[in-house]
């Protein structure tokens, strides 16, 4: 354990170098959710019918946020993985007493914190002032998806960062990535409402699977054997992009 | 592994594959073996895989083949437990950007299992050795490339490793702060710690180690201890000899002594000869003729014995 700790406290030193990017990490999901979502809730109002049940804009583009905030903490985590590449840290970091998987794990832990304070801010605002009705016994598992979410796009995006070695070339295949796959899942509509030509790989992304989760959880939206179906394919994602970042740490030196 | 022996390597071999050129082989079947307590030089020119063999000692790399072995551990099949033995510069002025040179050193020390107070305590005790303690507080981003390289090396002093590997530690350093690596990496190794560096600087190789192996495109040419090495170059001894200037025959009579070269500079004349003999013959010869204004003589320095293994065995020079 204490090879992880010393990963997160490396994590949190640096973090706390700058007080305004903790602070705007932790309230950059509630922005997009009453910037972002409040507009289109008033567009739309309870236009949107899930398992025959009209749900307001908000409601339902509540888990996008959630799963929209898990991608790109992980992309900021991977970003910090090339950078350290590029200065030489990260050699260094593979010469200390501790494991590619340790290394991996430490690192994910620390951002699975930073998730869970984004979390508990955006679910209370989204309670308080959007009046979303949460159902608050799923709290924790609502938890647990955030950080596994988190971690599967982490060790997938870390793959990315190993491989290429140019910085605008990494930009390019993240800002890419970002853009695809979250207009091909269901974070900001219900994908059964689209063409097939959109549908087809909406249902392929993890990163519906991960929305779709979440709104089960935080809603109640979606029926228990196709969540468990999802819930069962990110795991496997999330197993399957673990094993092939600490392959590919590995191979980078 | 013997019981003297904390680093064996044997017979390791690295091929890097290309995509488009033919395989490059970094090592080709080097072996060497360091003592406790040894400091020990890896010697060679840019690419001779000084850094690759660093790599694969540290756990960074995997060999192709062969083995090597570090405080009694496989590098491939145990490299956790030779990274709890070691601690590494690496090649790059790698320090932690953001965060100041306290932290650098308080991160680093977590990561080798010290507590705070143990970190703290060594913080002072390096600042002052490194002379950092007016930048601890200065993030590493806003550091020269010198100074980056010293919050570096004064890393390996915070904690107490068996094992240092320093991968051109003292590379952009001024004289002043090379000197005191120099003496801090002596210091070490007289309290019982091995030390593997490699540098481009022979002198400073020469002043520094106990034993050195000197490698080029991935060959193994020569090791052992400095004089050991020393002696496998052919030219052993220079006389700078200056005598007097009504002796106007001296290059005939150099050259009768059969030297490996002369170099003439006005009226002084510098033989390169193979034994001491020769050279206390041309000493003596000129003093028996009085001629003798002045002479020196010296033995062949590592570089030159450097050079001279580089040319004559792979043809290349440096």
């Amino acid at each position: 354990m204490k090879p992880v700790l010393a990963v997160m406290y490396r994590e949190y030193l640096i973090r706390r170098t700058s007080l305004m990017w903790m602070f705007f990490d932790v309230i950059v999901p509630l922005l997009y959710l009453l910037l972002f979502g409040v507009a289109f809730d008033r567009a739309f109002g309870t236009s949107f019918i899930i398992d025959g049940m009209p749900v307001r804009y908000n409601d339902f583009f509540l888990a996008g946020v959630l799963a929209m905030t898990c991608f790109g903490n992980a992309v900021n985590q991977t970003y910090g993985f090339f950078v350290d590449r590029d200065n030489g840290i990260f050699f260094e970091h593979l010469t200390y007493p501790l494991t590619r998987g340790q290394l991996l794990f430490g690192k994910i832990l620390f951002q699975g914190i930073m998730t869970i304070a984004q979390t508990i801010t955006t679910l209370t605002a989204a309670e308080l002032i959007l009046e979303v009705h949460i159902q608050i016994v799923m709290i924790p598992l609502i938890f647990l998806a955030v950080v596994i979410g988190t971690a599967g796009w982490f060790f997938s995006l870390s793959n990315v960062a190993f491989l290429i070695r140019r910085n605008d070339t990494f930009n390019l295949v993240i800002n890419a990535s970002y853009f695809i796959l979250m207009f091909m899942s269901s974070l900001f509509y219900p994908i059964d409402q689209v063409p097939v030509w959109l549908r087809v790989p909406s249902l392929a992304n993890p990163l519906t699977w991960h929305a779709n989760i979440l709104r089960y959880l935080t809603i109640g939206t979606g029926s228990s054997m196709e969540i468990a179906l999802q819930s069962l394919l990110f795991l496997g994602f999330l197993f399957i992009s673990f094993k092939i970042a600490v392959h590919t740490i590995q191979r980078s030196a | 592994m013997t019981a003297a022996n904390i680093i064996e390597v044997h017979n390791l071999t690295k091929v890097f594959a290309k995509r488009k050129n033919s395989p490059v082989r970094a090592l080709n079947g080097i072996s060497f073996n360091v003592e406790k307590g040894q400091i020990f030089g890896l010697l060679g020119p840019n690419g001779a895989g000084k850094s690759t063999a660093i790599k694969i000692l540290t756990t960074l790399l995997s060999p192709t083949s062969g083995t090597a072995i570090v405080g009694g551990y496989d590098v491939v099949s145990h490299g956790n437990e030779v990274r709890k033995t070691i601690c590494a510069v690496v090649q790059e002025n790698a320090i932690e950007l953001y965060l100041s040179v306290r932290n650098n050193f308080r991160s680093f020390g977590k990561f080798h299992g010290s507590s705070a107070v143990e970190i703290d305590k060594q913080i002072d005790h390096v600042s002052e050795l490194f002379n950092l303690r007016e930048f601890l507080n200065e993030a590493g981003v806003d550091l020269s490339g010198g100074m980056k390289r010293r919050v570096q090396v004064a890393k390996m002093f915070l904690i107490d490793k068996p094992v240092v590997f320093l991968d051109e530690a003292t590379t952009g350093m001024d004289t002043f702060n090379k000197r005191t690596t120099i003496e801090a990496i002596r210091e070490e190794s007289h309290k019982g710690r091995t030390i593997l560096l490699t540098t481009h600087l022979l002198d400073e190789a020469e002043a520094l180690c106990d034993a050195v192996a000197i490698i080029n495109h991935g060959v193994m040419l020569a090791q052992g201890c400095i004089e050991e090495v020393k002696s496998m170059g052919i030219q052993l001894y220079t006389v700078t000899i200056t005598c007097r200037p009504d002796f106007t025959e001296i290059r005939r009579w150099l050259e009768m002594k059969n030297p490996v070269s002369i170099e003439q500079t006005q009226g002084t004349f510098a033989v390169s000869v193979t034994t001491e003999e020769q050279a206390l013959d041309i000493i003596n010869t000129a003093r028996l003729k009085n001629v003798l204004l002045q002479f020196e003589v010296s033995r062949a320095s590592l570089e030159d014995t450097f050079v001279e293994l580089i040319d004559k065995k792979t043809g290349v020079s440096t």
